[in-house]
């Protein structure tokens, strides 16, 4: 954990500088008028004093005995491929609609990681893409986007 | 009205078939999400939320209501099954819970855990009746002062209760500050960090923000390594305990109810903390408590009980003060805002069809969770039993219709995948999103009542030093963040931590 907070503390300190940097420019006002930027610039600054004493701490502080690897025994590949999946998904949702990025995004899913037949693969995302539409959009009246087939 | 002529217009109210309906649904789907990991009763509440846009707010928040107890039930199921919780506020229940099934007691103990969540969900009704109408009446002369006072010390209660480091907490608290700022100035109108995006002109949702922090972020964390599952195979017989069980259990059930329920009031107390407080009490009061760990029925029955009393004492700060305790009020919150109301010490008198009924589905609920859940334990069972390879993609779907539908806009998206992955991130390096997610939506009222409170009194922080409720409440705030420093204190809480391991 002591590399971590290490890492973390540098982390949130670049953060509360830029915060504090933006805080200034928007203006931090007086105290009988405090400006936009008043509440982010107390954060920031004392966000950034936590993340200094965090670092002092972890610096500090005697070696972990077990040092934890943040991926190292985990099935790291299959996280990446499920972001990307989300990810793309996101972006081409309002242009294909819902019903087809939605089937792509489970077939895709139920195929990364059960690899079970195709064909149970295609009827468990046919069925599951469906069924939330009859749910969510014809019953619940979510608005789902048609994309450029118009469905 | 009178208080008896209140509640039996409460019940007027919530015996509305489409009110019945919701609450049904509520209880439903609460035990569902409480039984399956990863989506939480946040993002069940996102995922109905829109679909509640046509009904009327107290419809919504019965169902809401609904889902916020029926985890708390969920939660039980597969902590006791499978020594998965379903919940956070379910994870000490796994200790006692899943010995007694693999003792041949998993019936006893779902019936215990069922039962004791009903009567404590019934007094923690009782509680928030009686509390809740003098809070909102004594509220209504709380300037922005003694708001600002509260909401501090609400804020570092939440850090200082945080189950990691505190100083990790508040760091997290002061982010959430900072996320919540985002968007158009309360005063002047004008926005700040929106970077030229229109779609954080309105800030960043709560439900993608939530969502992706919790949700998400558990899916993920569950991906990385086997998702197998055994859900342990016994007959679930004998759902009514017996008279030993009950002997044994009756105070457990007390005590849980009223811890749960005090710490439910508290901003930051919440469920999980209240089973955590509930079984080292039960511990600490028992003639053996090398019993505890290999199938106590107190360790199932006492903090069974206080996840829910604290789910109904969590409404209390919400409804008579306006302030959200926990992230789940948070999403409450936002929910009465959609519909046009604002949480307060107003809404009593002016929404009482609102308050009463939701009080009144309290009870509803908790008939409902009893009768129509332990007939149904078999079905969750198979829900269990459905391999998490399967469910993980359908959670992940729920997740982003969920964050889509709020506002029909794919930037929520975005918004949700990004805190996914920062609160995966998150969990790695050892930060919680609980004060994260408080401070985010204490943030404008807290920047507001400041502001407020500093205008008022010409520049000078004595104001909030002068008024009686706003000194003791800061006083309270900064004798919680020294304690960290005084070293009986840290002593205790490394106790704390020793019997959390």
């Amino acid at each position: 954990m002591k590399t971590y907070d290490r890492i973390s503390s540098g982390f949130w300190l670049l953060l509360s500088l830029a915060v504090f940097v933006e805080s200034i420019r928007l203006g931090i006002g007086t105290l009988h008028n405090p400006g936009r930027g008043f509440l982010t610039f107390g954060a920031s600054g004392l966000l950034g004093i936590l993340a200094l004493v965090l670092f002092v701490q972890a610096s500090i502080r005697k070696e972990d005995a077990q040092r934890e690897s943040l991926l190292g025994e985990t099935l790291w590949q299959r996280i990446v491929f499920v972001l990307i999946a989300l990810g793309l998904y996101s972006v081409f949702m309002p242009t294909l609609g819902y019903l087809i990025s939605t089937f792509i995004l489970m077939t895709f899913l139920f195929w990364v990681l059960e690899k079970k037949k195709i064909g149970w693969v295609f009827v468990s995302s046919f069925l599951s893409t469906v069924m939330t539409y009859l749910i969510f959009s014809k019953w619940l009246n979510c608005q789902f986007p048609d994309g450029l087939f118009g469905f | 009205m009178g208080f008896l002529d209140s509640i039996l217009y409460g019940f007027q109210v919530t015996f509305q078939p489409i009110n019945i309906l919701f609450c049904g649904i509520g209880v439903l789907v609460g035990t569902l999400v409480g039984v399956l990991p990863g989506i939480g009763p946040a993002g069940a509440m996102a995922l109905l939320l829109p679909a509640t846009f046509k009904f009327s707010p107290t419809s919504t928040i019965i169902l809401l209501a609904g889902i916020y107890y029926g985890v708390q039930y969920g939660g039980s199921t597969t902590s006791i099954l499978v020594n998965i919780p379903g919940e956070a506020s379910s994870v000490i229940t796994c200790l006692d819970g899943y010995q007694m099934a693999r003792q041949g007691r998993a019936g006893p103990a779902l019936g215990i855990a069922a039962w004791g969540s009903f009567i404590a969900g019934t007094i923690a009704n009782v509680g928030l009746m009686l509390v809740a109408l003098p809070l909102a009446h004594a509220a209504l002369s709380f300037g922005p002062p003694e708001y600002f006072a509260l909401m501090c010390a609400g804020l570092l209660i939440v850090t200082y209760l945080a189950q990691g480091s505190v100083l990790k907490a508040i760091m997290m608290a002061l982010v959430g500050l900072i996320l919540g700022s985002i968007g158009l100035d309360v005063i002047t109108g004008l926005p700040r960090f929106t970077f030229g995006i229109n779609e954080l002109t309105d800030g960043v949702g709560i439900i993608p923000l939530v969502m992706g922090l919790f949700g998400i972020s558990e899916i993920l964390q569950n991906l990385e390594g086997s998702l197998q599952r055994e859900v342990f195979k016994t007959r679930v017989r004998n759902l009514w305990p017996s008279l030993k069980d009950w002997v044994e259990a009756k105070w457990a059930i007390v005590r849980g109810s009223f811890i749960g329920f005090l710490l439910g009031i508290l901003p930051g107390g919440g469920a999980v903390i209240a089973t955590f407080v509930a079984y080292a009490v039960e511990k600490k009061v028992a003639k053996d408590p090398e019993r505890f760990g290999k199938g106590a029925i107190e360790g199932v029955a006492g903090p069974e009980s206080a996840n829910n009393a604290a789910a109904g004492g969590s409404l209390i700060p919400l409804l008579s003060l306006g302030i959200p305790p926990n992230p789940i009020m948070a999403i409450f919150f936002s929910a009465l805002i959609i519909h046009g109301i604002q949480p307060g010490p107003l809404l009593i008198k002016q929404h009482p069809d609102l308050f009463w009924g939701l009080v009144a589905s309290l009870y509803l609920g908790n008939a409902l969770l009893l009768v129509l859940n332990l007939p149904l334990i078999g079905m969750w069972v198979k829900v269990l039993e459905i391999p998490y390879k399967i469910l993980f993609p359908l959670i992940l779907l729920f997740c982003l219709i969920g964050a889509y539908s709020i506002n029909n806009v794919t930037f929520d998206l975005y918004v949700m995948l990004l805190f996914g992955v920062v609160g995966w991130i998150m969990r790695k390096f050892g930060y919680e999103g609980a004060p994260l997610i408080l401070a985010y939506v204490l943030g404008p009222m807290l920047e507001n009542a400041l502001r407020q409170s500093l205008l008022i009194s010409g520049g000078s922080f004595l104001i909030f030093f002068s008024r009686p409720i706003s000194a003791i409440a800061l006083g309270f705030a900064l004798l919680l963040l020294l304690s960290n420093l005084f070293p009986y204190f840290k002593k205790k809480r490394q106790q704390y931590d020793q019997f959390k391991e």
